[in-house]
């Protein structure tokens, strides 16, 4: 699913892993996520919604 | 709904590191059971296996931070997909396959086909309780 986590981890300077420690994954599922190979779950993505504090539709875009 | 509990100053790190130690011991369990089996000592090689699965048990259930994440969890129950759908395929072809060629004497079947048979069918026996405990469970 396309999202634009890498740039809103670039605007706050966080590497993958930092924010892959925050939201509790493994690093090489945010990166897998960021290459849109793997969608999170819905509770994964809230987390990163409240991480980036916006909203799930303001980071995911269901179409395509 | 449930949160993550993993501290966010968790690192990867951290998680790769017991991820190593636990399937270290493992490995090193299985590296024993060979060398007691070579040594001609069976029942210590299998203690010593079983001490090695067993220590990676609880290395995955008592480390402080969580092995396994969602992605982890996905790829697993994509995986296990695949292989119930490839001897599921070996099962409902090769079973008939092989009884038809015995049957008309193309082939001669070893017991190990039917010991293989009987595998299989457990094996799906256990997976059709185990979707119908999940599909149902209060």
């Amino acid at each position: 699913m396309r999202n634009d986590i890498r740039d809103r981890r670039a605007e706050t300077d966080e590497s993958q892993a930092d924010l892959a420690a925050a939201v509790g994954v493994t690093r090489q599922t945010i990166n897998a996520i960021e290459r849109e190979r793997y969608d999170p779950s819905l509770e994964l993505a809230f987390d990163l919604a409240a991480h980036f504090d916006c909203r799930i539709e303001d980071l995911f875009d269901p179409e395509d | 709904m449930s949160e993550h509990t993993t501290p966010a100053t968790v690192r990867p790190s951290t998680r790769k590191r017991y991820k190593r130690i636990a399937y270290g011991l493992l490995a090193a369990g299985i590296a024993a059971l060979w060398i007691g089996i070579a040594l001609d000592r069976f029942v210590l090689g299998v203690a010593c296996y079983w001490a090695g699965g067993i220590g990676m048990g609880l290395v995955q259930r008592f480390s402080p931070v969580e092995l396994y994440d969602e992605r982890d969890s996905t790829i697993s129950r994509r995986a296990s997909q695949v292989t119930m759908n490839v001897f599921a395929y070996v099962f409902i072809l090769g079973l008939p396959g092989g009884l038809v060629l015995e049957e008309t004497g193309v082939i001669t079947l070893p017991g190990e086909f039917y010991g293989a048979t009987w595998t299989l069918f457990a094996v799906f026996v256990v997976y059709g309780a185990s979707v119908l405990y999940h599909k149902y469970r209060p």
